[in-house]
C-alpha cells in the first residue's frame, strides 16, 4: 500500500525472473513492502513457479483458488512461495483461467509441493490441472455430485449436504511397492490425529514398504461459511477454531492477512502481546508434543508429568486472556487485552516455574534407556525430500533446513526481538522432538523479552475503511509451523475469498516417505512425530493381500502394540 | 527411574478436589453470559455482533413481541455481545458449568412487547427500545409534555412519517408559496 520502490524487499528476484522470462510477467502488484503479486501467462506458470522455487530458495507456501468471474470473468489461482534466500519476502504468481476453458497446466510435475493443492483446487472450482499424475479427488468424498464445486460462487449454499450414495470407501491408495506387499490400513478414524483419516500401510512381513492415506473426513466447510455466512470482523473468531490446539495462530494470520490488505497500523504494543500470545501458546503445544513422545514410546509416567507440567502454560493463557485456549483475544486491528503489570509478573512467575520443572522432566526423559532406541534413526525424513514438498516447522528443522516464519518473515512482535532458529540434521523423530524442545527454551526466554520490549501505548486501531477487493496475505508460525491465510474482501463488509491453510496440511504429504522403511509398531509414533492433533477414538483396519483377506484392529491395540511392542496384531 | 520418583514424591497430590469444592478460576475468565431482561432495550446490537449466531431474535407481529434468545451450546464465550450492548444488560461471569439434562435447557429467552405505531397500529419496534431512543433524544430537562411528543415521533413507523410529512407539506401550502415567488 504504502510501499514505494526503495523499500521494497523481493525486487532483484523479480528482476531476474523478467531477464530469464521475458513475456511471462504482465503485471505487478505490491500488498506491502515485502509481498508481491505477479500476474503470469497461463501457459509459463509452472516454469515461473519452478524457477521461483529452486533457483530463488523459494518455498511453497499455498496455492489459492478463487472464483473472480464476477469481479473479472475469470477464475484465478495464486501460488505462494516463500522466498528464504537472500532476499526474504513473499512472491505470489497469479495467472487467470478462462471459464471456457477450465484448464491449467499442472505445476507438479516441476514442483511437487504443488500436489495436495491442485487436487484441492480441482475438487473445489473444478479447475483441470493438466499434467497432474493424481487423478483422485483430495478434500471432496468419493460420492459427491460430480458437476458440484463446493467454493464457486454460483454453486451451492453453505449449508447445503448432499446425500451421502454408498457406505463403502473407494478411494483409489497408491502404493509404489516393487514387491508383494501386505495392506494394512489404519482408519476409517485415524490413528493418533483429531481429524479422521484413512491410513493403508503396506507392508512386508512387519516393514512398511509404502503408505497413502485419505484425510478431509471432517471438512467443515469453514472457508465457505466465512465467505458467505460471516462479516470479514466476526472471521477473526472463526480462525480460532480452525484448530484445538494452536487456533491464536490462525487468528493473528486471519488478522494480519485483513490488515495487510486494508493498509491497517497495528499498534507497536498490540504486536508483542500477538507475539506472547502465540509463544505461550507453542509452550503448552510443545509440551503436549513431549507428552505424547512419552506416551508413544511406553513412557506413561512421562506423559502424565508432562500433562501435569502443561496445565501451568494452561494456566498462563487463561490468566493472559480469559480463556484456556487463547481464544477470542484478536480484532482487526490489534487486541481486545492488554497485559497488565501484576499479570506481567505472574507471568514471569510462572514460566519460570515451568522451565525448573521441564528441565527435571526432560533430564528423567532423556535418561530413559529405552527412548533414544525408540526415536533415534525412525522415521527419516530425507533433506531433498522435504525441499521438493515443502514442510514446516519442527518436522522440517529436524531435517537441517533453517525454516522458521518468525525469523524469515517477522510478523507481530518477532520483530523487536531477534530469535535463533534450531535446526537438528538427524532428520529423525530424536531430531523433530529435540528441535521442539529446544523451541519451548526459546518460547520462555521470548516471553520475557517480549514483557520488557513491549512499548506501552494504545492496543487496537479503530476507524479504518474497508475497501472491497483488496487482498494479501497473513501468516505466522504456529507450534507445527507456519500458517498462511489469504484474503480478498467483498464489497459487502464480507470477504471475498478467505483461504487458510494449517500447517500440518504441509506436513501430510512428506509423511508417506517418513514410513517407508519403519516397522509397523514405529507407525503411529512417525504420525505423532509430525504433531497433528490427537483423538482416541479410532480404529485399524488390517488387510493382508498375499492372504487375500482384511481384518480391523482397534485402534487401542495398534496403540499398545507401539507401546508394547510385543503379541503382534499382525499374526 | 529414581529420578522420576523423587519427582512424584516432590509433586505431591497433582489432581484437585472438584466437583467436590469448587474450582478456582482466572480473574476476568470469560464463562456463561448472563442476560438481564430488566436492563434489556431488545436493540439487536448483540445479535449482530455474535459471531457464532448464538444469540437471536424473532419478532412475532401478530402477537406483538420480540423474543431474545441465547444458545449456550452454540456460545464460544467471547464477549463481543457485553461490548456491544448500550445498557450493560448482557454480562459475562466466571461460570464455565454449562451441563444440563435437557438440550432445550440450553436456550434462554426473554420476551419483549413492542411498541405500535400512534398513526396505522402496526409495530415498529421493541417498547424498551422506542422509550430509550425517546429519553436520549427528549434530553434531561425535557418536560413530561415535550418526552411524550418525542416518544410518538420515536415510535411512528417510517410509512406513517412519510405519509404525515407530506400531509405536512399540503397543509403549509408550500404549492401557493411558490406559485407566490414566480
Amino acid at each position: 500500500m504504502t510501499a514505494t520502490s526503495e523499500t521494497r524487499i523481493g525486487q532483484d528476484i523479480l528482476a531476474a525472473l523478467r531477464a530469464k522470462m521475458p513475456h511471462a510477467v504482465t503485471e505487478e502488484r505490491w500488498q506491502t513492502n515485502d509481498q508481491v503479486t505477479i500476474t503470469v501467462k497461463l501457459n509459463s506458470l509452472p516454469d515461473v513457479v519452478r524457477t521461483l522455487y529452486y533457483e530463488h530458495d523459494g518455498w511453497l507456501s499455498t496455492m489459492v483458488g478463487n472464483d473472480e468471474r464476477s469481479i473479472n470473468g475469470t477464475y484465478a489461482l495464486y501460488y505462494v512461495l516463500s522466498m528464504e534466500g537472500a532476499a526474504k519476502c513473499h512472491v505470489v504468481v497469479h495467472t487467470e483461467i478462462s471459464p471456457d476453458s477450465l484448464e491449467f497446466p499442472s505445476v507438479t510435475p516441476s514442483v511437487p509441493a504443488a500436489v495436495w493443492y491442485e487436487r484441492e483446487v480441482r475438487d473445489m472450482f473444478g479447475l483441470r490441472p493438466v499434467g497432474l499424475p493424481d487423478e483422485r479427488r483430495l478434500v471432496l468424498p468419493d460420492d459427491w455430485p460430480d458437476d458440484l464445486y463446493p467454493l464457486r460462487k454460483d454453486s451451492m449454499d453453505y449449508r447445503f449436504r448432499p446425500e451421502p450414495t454408498e457406505d463403502n470407501e473407494n478411494y483409489r491408495f497408491v502404493n509404489d511397492a516393487k514387491q508383494e506387499t501386505t495392506v494394512v490400513p489404519l482408519g476409517p478414524l485415524h490413528i493418533t490425529s483429531d481429524e479422521p483419516g484413512h491410513f493403508r500401510l503396506f507392508v512386508d512381513g512387519e516393514t512398511i514398504i509404502d503408505a497413502d492415506y485419505r484425510m478431509f473426513y471432517v471438512h467443515r466447510g469453514m472457508e465457505k461459511l466465512a465467505e458467505t455466512r460471516m462479516g470479514y470482523n466476526e472471521v477473526t473468531f472463526l480462525a480460532d477454531r480452525v484448530c484445538g490446539i494452536c487456533g491464536y495462530a490462525h487468528s493473528v494470520a486471519y488478522a494480519s492477512s485483513v490488515e495487510n490488505a486494508l493498509g491497517i497500523e497495528v499498534p507497536a504494543r498490540a504486536q508483542a502481546i500477538r507475539a506472547i500470545l502465540l509463544e505461550t501458546e507453542r509452550l503448552h503445544s510443545h509440551l503436549l508434543n513431549l507428552g505424547l513422545v512419552c506416551h508413544f514410546t511406553g513412557f506413561d509416567s512421562g506423559f502424565m508429568q508432562f500433562f501435569r507440567v502443561r496445565e501451568k502454560a494452561m494456566t498462563l493463557a487463561e490468566m493472559l486472556t480469559g480463556s484456556r485456549k487463547t481464544y477470542a483475544i484478536n480484532l482487526i486491528g490489534g487486541v481486545r487485552r492488554d497485559i497488565l503489570g501484576e499479570q506481567k509478573a505472574a507471568t514471569l512467575a510462572l514460566i519460570a516455574e515451568l522451565r525448573a520443572e521441564v528441565t527435571r522432566l526432560l533430564d528423567i526423559l532423556m535418561s530413559t534407556p529405552n527412548f533414544a532406541g525408540r526415536v533415534a534413526n525412525v522415521g527419516r525424513l530425507d533433506p531433498q525430500i522435504a525441499r521438493d514438498y515443502s514442510p514446516v516447522g519442527p518436522v522440517v528443522r529436524g531435517s537441517g533446513h533453517r525454516r522458521d516464519t518468525r525469523a524469515d518473515h517477522p510478523f507481530a512482535g518477532y520483530k523487536l526481538v531477534g530469535l535463533p532458529v534450531n535446526t537438528q540434521a538427524g532428520c529423525d523423530i530424536l531430531s523433530r522432538t529435540q528441535v521442539r524442545i529446544a523451541e519451548f527454551y526459546d518460547s520462555i526466554d521470548l516471553i520475557e523479552r517480549l514483557l520488557d520490549a513491549a512499548p506501552g501505548g494504545p492496543i487496537l486501531t479503530e476507524g479504518f475503511t474497508y475497501r472491497p477487493h483488496r487482498f494479501a496475505l497473513g501468516y505466522t508460525e504456529a507450534p507445527r509451523g507456519e500458517d498462511m491465510h489469504w484474503s480478498m474482501t467483498g464489497d459487502n463488509q464480507k470477504l471475498y475469498r478467505w483461504r487458510c491453510r494449517a500447517s500440518t496440511y504441509n506436513n501430510w504429504p512428506v509423511l508417506r516417505y517418513m514410513l517407508r522403511g519403519n516397522t509397523v509398531s514405529d507407525a503411529p509414533l512417525i504420525v505423532g512425530s509430525i504433531d497433528p492433533c490427537y483423538s482416541c477414538t479410532d480404529r485399524v483396519t488390517i488387510v493382508d493381500v498375499n492372504k487375500a483377506r482384511a481384518r480391523t484392529i482397534a485402534y487401542k491395540e495398534m496403540e499398545r502394540y507401539c507401546r508394547d511392542r510385543t503379541n503382534s496384531p499382525l499374526k | 527411574m529414581l529420578k522420576l520418583l523423587k519427582e512424584v514424591f516432590r509433586t505431591g497430590e497433582a489432581t484437585h478436589l472438584y466437583p467436590f469444592a469448587p474450582l478456582e478460576v482466572a480473574k476476568d475468565f470469560r464463562g456463561k453470559p448472563e442476560h438481564n431482561p430488566a436492563q434489556c432495550i431488545a436493540c439487536a446490537a448483540c445479535t449482530i455482533a455474535c459471531p457464532p449466531n448464538a444469540i437471536g431474535m424473532e419478532t412475532d407481529p401478530v402477537a406483538g413481541t420480540r423474543t431474545w434468545s441465547i444458545s449456550y451450546g452454540r456460545c464460544i464465550f467471547c464477549g463481543r455481545c457485553e461490548e456491544s450492548c448500550p445498557t450493560g444488560a448482557i454480562r459475562l461471569t466466571p461460570d464455565f458449568e454449562l451441563a444440563v439434562a435437557r438440550k432445550e435447557d440450553l436456550t434462554k429467552r426473554a420476551v419483549f412487547k413492542l411498541a405500535l405505531c400512534p398513526c396505522c397500529g402496526e409495530p415498529v419496534a421493541a417498547a424498551r427500545e422506542v422509550d430509550y431512543v425517546a429519553t436520549i433524544l427528549a434530553g434531561p430537562d425535557a418536560t413530561p409534555d415535550q418526552l411524550a411528543r418525542t416518544r410518538e415521533l420515536a415510535s411512528t413507523c417510517p410509512d406513517c412519517k412519510r405519509r404525515n410529512d407530506v400531509d405536512l407539506l399540503i397543509r403549509m401550502g408550500i404549492e401557493r408559496q411558490m406559485e407566490k415567488r414566480i
